[in-house]
Parts: structure tokens; sequence; C-alpha cells
């Protein structure tokens, strides 16, 4: 036999080898076979994540958020739940969410003790931190998130000019030489047509469909 | 058959692993013997993936719940329709039909290219083998659906009802047709690289592949759409999910691929841009599977703490250093002689197109993952939700919507300016009537007003792009208005199936724009109480409770709620929506209450009822919406779907031969032939 070169008998032999030692191989299954394993939507309810909001009510407290300011302010607070969902739509949606009921009842007891959209948004944002609003606040870090694709889209296009203005320098300076190879007589200062731009146009003038 | 099918996995693993082996191997040795087992190879592994499948589905029919998936994902009592889309109802049924289409695609691939490209298709067969080998291998190692429980319950746990769908038989296997669809153009484009064959020869024979997967992708990215918004009940149909961001990153890249794969196909340029952008699609893919199954983003979606999550991150990063070194390594053979005469040329504008719709893939990702970043930078947790996809987004969006329209009106290689004025005059006449209108009729929304100028821009593009080709038709061969519509589309099928895709573009932005008017109410009746509303049109409308009713169908137990409507007076379909318990065989309860929302759909808006639950033993509690121009993203979808079956549609090949010998043939005449020909 000949060495160094694979004949199919030797490759089948090494193949087999490297079959059983796969086989061998502890399965990596097994290191997580009681990993969680949920459907799409089958959300668990940590019903323990809520946590109670609550200030003492203002001395003579008014209601200063209306209901659809409120039903607003609910829509800018994420639910606690794994839902995704804003409170607003998560208690009016069905996920049997027993979270954004009770987030919706602090919301109308701060509503009644007196505190402003502000205040409320900063009272949930003290008891569950940052993430319990659906958007991050323009400042600081957060500022780069929403900064970031607008200077790359910025970046990118001013290259992309670059990169453009290149190309016409280019083909500026390449026309002469073209034109003194060009099949077709030119002028005016139009430009040269390449070879496929000629087969293309002869097919277009012949009316054979467009590829 | 359910064993054989067990069996049949660890071959056709083997088979992916000898495809790979010797069809790289035949690339290197360029030996003819052993490409050729390559690809007896990939059929068979074809063969093997579907004898899987066909156990799995027949556990799924047979009620084996001895499989941890059949157990888990089906009930004794599921309709016979769910018990076939149960197959990717969870996490292991779900990655083997990844496979079962990548393998099938596979076979496709190789069959279709048999005699052709012979230099690439060892390498892009080898590619496939990869791919297949890391899908079967995760399958077979860490999400087995044939992996069994120590006991066999009576009975499963049932489907997830809101997975009871009839969108979820379609949904899943359009999404997946198309993401898999991006492996193709992938292998290809390894293909092209190892061989260092970077010209137009492997554009031609991935572009139909790329169109493919691009159509599968729009069509299950509508569906997904329809399935939130009648199923899920909160109202809306896009949520900027990671799930839902995932494969519409990759399908922008796929749309820019498929406008400048043009420049490179008429002008020769864009090499490296164009090989980066199919990679980018097929990574963005795995990343977007990773991102939504590994658990490391939440998301509703999310299949929990999966261990596939390491195999996929892995494999990402392989895929990643291994085509980063491939396109660094053949930079110099991607050298193209560019050639642009102006920047105001359609070369120019679809590179303009490109930036915006890559720009807009990167923005939908930061967001995506900014969570992520955000934890490792400072170690807090923020959400990141459509609030913030819609303030960095929308303006993107509208300056893709602008690009659409103006893209089709500039000539190729250097537009004159008489040329620009006499294209956008009546375009940009259009946009401006559409905005007055509207402002006139009250409309005052910054955005949406942008967004219907633009819509009217581009409707008018495309309106006059027709027009022109019609008119032409018919003055230069006589046809009838309809005859020579049909065959202006006909014979220029990438032309004019593109400005039908456009208008699907066109229609729904129009509709996302018109759901910014969207009114909803919290409501509280009882039997006979009403509510009266005014829905963004002005008209008056009242909503009366008919009473609460509680009944047992199928496997559910219902507590329904129906309203009786009227509008301006006149009496409209009653509304009902519902809330289910659903049961398995024993009757107990399997999951959580789910909603079915009620809906009253016109093409000018949506009356959309939520049932969210009792407040006392006859008050029932709902969510009442008027969401306006919702069927216009349906619509558009199914525009879109068509344009895009237009521009994929094969050439008459043989016909046309046939006419171009006749037109050769003296003494022919040129309208007879063209006639012929089409």
């Amino acid at each position: 036999m000949q060495t160094g070169v694979i004949n199919r008998r030797r490759f089948l032999r090494a193949g087999g080898v490297c079959v059983a030692g796969a086989m061998l191989v502890p399965r990596l299954a097994a290191q997580e076979a009681n990993a969680v394993q949920q459907g799409a939507a089958n959300i668990e309810m940590p019903q323990t994540a809520y946590k109670a909001v609550s200030l003492p009510k203002k001395a003579n407290a008014k209601p200063l958020v209306a209901q659809l300011e409120r039903d607003e302010l609910e829509r800018g607070l994420k639910c606690a739940c794994p839902c995704k969902l804003d409170v607003f739509t998560c208690r009016t949606t069905d996920f049997a969410c027993g979270i954004s009921p009770a987030m919706h009842s602090d919301v109308v007891r701060l509503v009644d003790g007196g505190y402003s959209a502000d205040e409320i948004i900063a009272a949930f944002t003290t008891v569950y931190g940052e993430r319990v609003l659906m958007a991050p606040v323009k400042e600081g870090f957060n500022i780069a998130g929403y900064a970031v694709p607008f200077v790359t889209l910025g970046i990118g296009a001013t290259m992309l000019v670059a990169l453009l203005r290149r190309w016409r320098r280019e083909t500026e300076s390449a026309v002469p030489a073209l034109a003194s190879k060009s099949v077709l007589p030119i002028s005016g200062g139009m430009p040269a047509a390449t070879d496929d731009e000629m087969r293309r146009l002869q097919a277009a003038v012949r009316g054979e469909p467009d590829r | 058959m359910i064993l054989l099918g067990e069996l049949s996995l660890w071959v056709s693993l083997l088979m992916a692993i000898w495809m790979m082996t010797v069809s790289y191997a035949g690339g290197a040795t360029r030996r003819g013997e052993l490409v050729l087992s390559g690809q007896r190879a990939t059929y068979a592994t074809l063969f093997f993936v579907v004898m899987a499948s066909i156990g799995l589905w027949t556990a799924l029919f047979t009620h084996d719940f001895s499989l941890k998936f059949v157990a888990s994902y089906t009930s004794a009592n599921l309709p016979k329709v769910y018990l076939f889309s149960a197959f990717w109802a969870g996490q292991s049924g779900s990655m083997l039909f990844w496979a079962l289409i990548l393998a099938g695609f596979s076979a496709v691939a190789v069959f279709s290219n048999r005699a052709k490209n012979r230099e690439l298709m060892p390498w892009v067969t080898g590619t496939l083998g990869v791919i297949l080998i890391f899908f079967i291998g995760t399958i077979i190692f860490a999400a087995n659906p044939y992996d069994r429980l120590e006991w066999v319950p009576p009975d499963g746990r049932g489907m997830n009802p809101q997975l009871q769908n009839p969108g979820m038989a379609i949904h899943p296997p359009m999404l997946y047709l198309g993401w898999v669809g991006t492996s193709i153009p992938f292998a290809f484009a390894i293909g092209a690289l190892v061989t260092r064959r970077l010209d137009t020869d492997w554009l031609a024979a991935i572009r139909r592949w790329s169109l493919i997967s691009w159509f599968f992708l729009t069509i299950g990215l509508v569906l997904g759409m329809w399935w939130a918004y009648v199923e899920l009940g909160w109202g809306g149909y896009w949520a900027w999910d990671p799930v839902e961001n995932a494969p519409l990153t990759s399908w922008l890249c796929q749309t820019a691929f498929l406008h400048s794969i043009m420049i490179q196909e008429k002008r020769g340029m864009l090499r490296k841009w164009n090989v980066t952008l199919v990679i980018a699609a097929f990574l963005l893919s795995i990343l977007g599977t990773f991102l939504t199954r590994s658990g490391v983003i939440e998301s509703v979606h999310s299949f929990a703490q999966s261990p596939i999550g390491n195999y996929f991150s892995t494999f990402l990063i392989l895929i990643f250093v291994v085509t980063t070194v491939l396109v660094m390594t053949r930079l110099k053979d991607m050298e193209a002689k560019a050639q642009l005469e102006s920047m105001i040329s359609r070369e120019a504008a679809f590179l303009y197109n490109n930036l915006v719709l890559v720009g807009i893939a990167f923005s939908v990702l930061w967001g995506t993952l900014f969570p992520i970043i955000s934890e490792a930078v400072r170690g807090t947790k923020i959400t990141v939700g459509p609030p913030f996809f819609n303030s960095v987004n929308v303006p993107l969006g509208l300056g893709l919507l602008a690009l659409t329209g103006i893209g089709p009106l500039i000539a190729w290689r250097r537009a004159s300016v008489a040329n620009v004025r006499r294209q956008f005059v009546f375009p940009v006449l259009a946009g401006l009537t559409t905005g007055t209108v509207l402002m006139v009729l009250g409309m005052r929304a910054f955005y949406p007003i942008i967004a219907y100028i633009l819509v009217g821009f581009v409707v008018g593009t495309i309106s006059q792009e027709f027009y022109k080709g019609t008119a032409a038709r018919m003055r230069m061969y006589a046809e009838n208005v309809v005859v020579a519509s049909l065959r202006l589309i006909g014979n220029n099928r990438r032309r004019y199936g593109g400005y039908i895709v456009h208008l699907g573009v066109a229609m729904i932005f129009a509709a996302f724009a018109g759901f910014a008017f969207k009114k909803e109410f919290d409501v509280s009746l009882k039997t006979g109480e009403v509510f009266k509303a005014t829905d963004p049109f002005g008209h008056a409308w009242t909503f009366t409770s008919q009473g609460v009713s509680e009944y047992k169908r199928l496997n559910r137990y219902v507590t329904a709620v129906g309203l009786a409507v009227t509008r301006d007076g006149k009496p409209m379909p009653v509304l009902s929506s519902e809330k289910r318990q659903h049961v398995d065989s024993n009757d107990q309860p399997t999951f959580e209450p789910s909603t079915e929302v009620g809906l009253y759909e016109t093409t000018m808006q949506d009356v959309y009822m939520v049932f969210s639950g009792m407040i006392g033993p006859d008050q029932a509690e709902m969510r009442l919406s008027f969401n306006p121009l919702v069927w216009w993203v349906w619509y558009g979808g199914m525009v879109m779907a068509i344009g895009g079956l237009i521009v994929m549609w094969p050439q008459a090949e043989k016909k046309r031969q046939g006419g171009y010998v006749t037109m050769l043939t003296p003494g022919s005449e040129i309208p007879t032939t063209v006639g012929a020909g089409a």
C-alpha cells in the first residue's frame, strides 16, 4: 500500500475509530439533562418578583395624573413578570399575571396620594431598579445606546461618500484611456461603454428579456 | 418506527461527517470519486434525517408519552393538526425540523449543481456538511427529541394554548425555510473564497437561493406578526422581541445583498461587500438562534436556560474566525476595477440603500444586545423595549422608504439634471399631495405625516415606471393595456417584480404609520351596560355587554363575553372574546388560562377586544381598541411575496432561445420575435 495516500478502506477504518471514540465520550446532554426546556410563551410566573412601591400620602393630596395619563405612565413601566410587556398591556391582556395588577394598584395609590408622573416613575425605579423602565433613561452610559446607531451610520455614510468620490476620480481619469480602446466612436464627452454594457444594449435593442 | 427514527438520527450524523470529509478531501485533491461520494452522502444524510423526522412524527401521532418531547408538548386529546405542528413546538423538535430543512436544501443545491460549478461544489458540499454536523450533533448531544422519561405518564402536558393556532402550523416552517436558506449562499461564499473564484459565477449560482431565503423570511415575518396580533392578545403585531429582531436583521442583510448583487453583475464592483453580506446573513441567523435559545437575553420566546446556547456560541465563534481569516486572505482576489461616473446614479443609490439597510440591521442588533452590554459595563440591568427601538429605527426606516422611491428614478451611470427633473416631478407631486390632503383632514403628527408623504412618493415612482413601460409597449407593439402590462412584467421580472415588492413595502409603512393613531380603552361592563367611544376616523361606537357564557369545547373550558356593537347608530357584527382553560384527557388543567381576542376587521381599521378577566360574578374586564390600517400589513406582506415570486420565477430558456433564432432569420421582424419569446 502506498503510504501517504488515503484509500477508502483506510479512511473507513479511521472513521470507525473516530465514531467509537465519540460514542465513548460521556454524552454532553447529560451535563444539563435537567435543564428546563419550555416552549414559546410558556411563561413561569415568579410571583415573588412583585415588590410593593408605596409612599406616604401627601397632605391635601389631589390626583395630578388623569386616567389617560396614568395609562400612558403604565405603558412606560415594565411588568416584573417575564412577559416583556408594559404594565398597562400586561394587566389588560392575558398572561395569567398577578404582578401587573399589583403594580397597577401601586400606581393608582401613588396617583391618589398626590404624586406626579415623574415622582411615580422615580419611586418605581428606586424599588425595582432601572430595568423597570421600558426604555433606558437618556443619561450617562445609556446615551451610547441611543447614539451608537446614528454615529455608526454617520461614519458609514462618510466612508461611503469618500469611497464614491475616489471611484469617481479614478473613473474620470480612466475615461481617456477607455476611449482609445473603445469599439464605439465616442463623441461629446460621453463615457465609453464596456463590453458587458454593449452586450446588454444590443440585447435590449433586439427586445430580449432582461435577465 | 420510533426506534428506527432514533437510530437514523445517529446514522445521519455519520453521513454528514462523511459528506464533509470526502467533499473537502475531494476538493483539495481534485479526485472526482471523492466528490461524487460527498454528493451521495448528501442524499443519504437527507434520507436518514427524513427517517428520524418520520420517527418523531410517528411518536407524536401514536402518543408515545415515554418520549419526554411527546409528553412535554402534546396530550391525548390534542387535535391532529396540532400533533403534526407539535414537531416544532419544543426546542429539540424544532432543531430536528431545522436539520430536516437544511438536509433537504443541501440535497437540492447539490443535485441542481451536479454538472455545474465543478470547482466550487466540493467545498460547498463540505461546508453544508459542517453545518449539518453541527445541527445534528447538537440535537443528539444537547436537545434530543428521542430522550426518554424514566416512567410513562398516562397523558402528556399538552401544547401551549397559544401555539394551538393555524398560524403556528405555518409560521415556523416559513421562518425556518428562510433562515436555513441562508446556509446555501453561505456555503457557496465559502467555496468561492477557498477556490478564489470570486467573479460573478458563484453569485449566479446563489441569486435564486438568496431570493428563496428572502421570500420565505418575508412570509415568515409577516405570518409571525399576524400570529402575535390574533393570538397573544396584547394588541400589536411587533414588539421588538429578540426572536423577532433576529430574523429581521438577517432579512435586512439579505435585502441589502439582493440590491448590491446587481452592481456586481452589471459593473463587477462590490465583491468584498457582497461576500460580507452573505456571510453576515448566515452568522446573524446563528446569532439569533443563540440569543433566543440560550436564555442570555430575556424573551417571551426564550427556551429557558438551555444547554444548546454553548453549542451555538462555540459554532458562531468558529464560523466567525474561519470566515474572517478566509476573507482577509482573499482581499486581493476580490479587488475589482470600480467605475463610478456620478454620485447621482443608480449605482450610488444602491449603495446608499445598502448603507441604510445595514444601518437598521446594526441598530436592531445593537438594541437587542444593549442590555447585555450595559450589564457588563455598568453592572445594571436595563430594559430595551419598543420606545428605544422606535426612537432609533423610525428615522432610519423613513430614510429607507425615501430611497425606495428615489432609486428607480435615477439612471445607471450618470443622471443628468434634466433626467432628474423629468423623473422626479410626478412622484414628488404625488407625495406632497398626499401630505397636503392628510394635513387638511387634520393629521398633525410629525412622523406619520412624513411617512405618508414618502409612501405617496414611492407609489408615485412605481406608478410612473409601470405607466412608462406599459405605454411604450402599447405604442411599439399595438398591445392593449392588460397584455402590455403583463408582458412588461413577464419580460422584465427582476425589475418590475422588484417594483411590486417596493409597493408592498410602501403599504406596510402606511400601515405602521396608521398604527400610531391607535386608541385603546380599559373597560369594565356588567350585562346590559354600554360603553361609548369614538374611533380615530371620528365614528361613534357603542358596545353593549351581552353577558358571560361558560361551556366546554374540545380540549378546553371556555368563558366568553359578547358585545353588541353599533357604529354611528348602525348595528355591526357581535364581538366576542374568550378565556380558555385547556385540560388534558383526565380533565386536569394543563396551562394557565389563555385568551382569544375578538376582532372586527375592515381595511380601514380593526376593532380589537381582549377579555382579560371577571371582576365580579357578572362584571367582565376587557380592553377595547381601534387599530387603524392593520390589514395593510397583511396585504403588504402578500404583495411583497407576489413580487418576490415574480422576481425568482425562472425565465423560459428554450422559448427565449427560439425567439433569438427566429430573430436572426433574414426577413423576420423584431416585434414578431419578441412576442414569440415573451
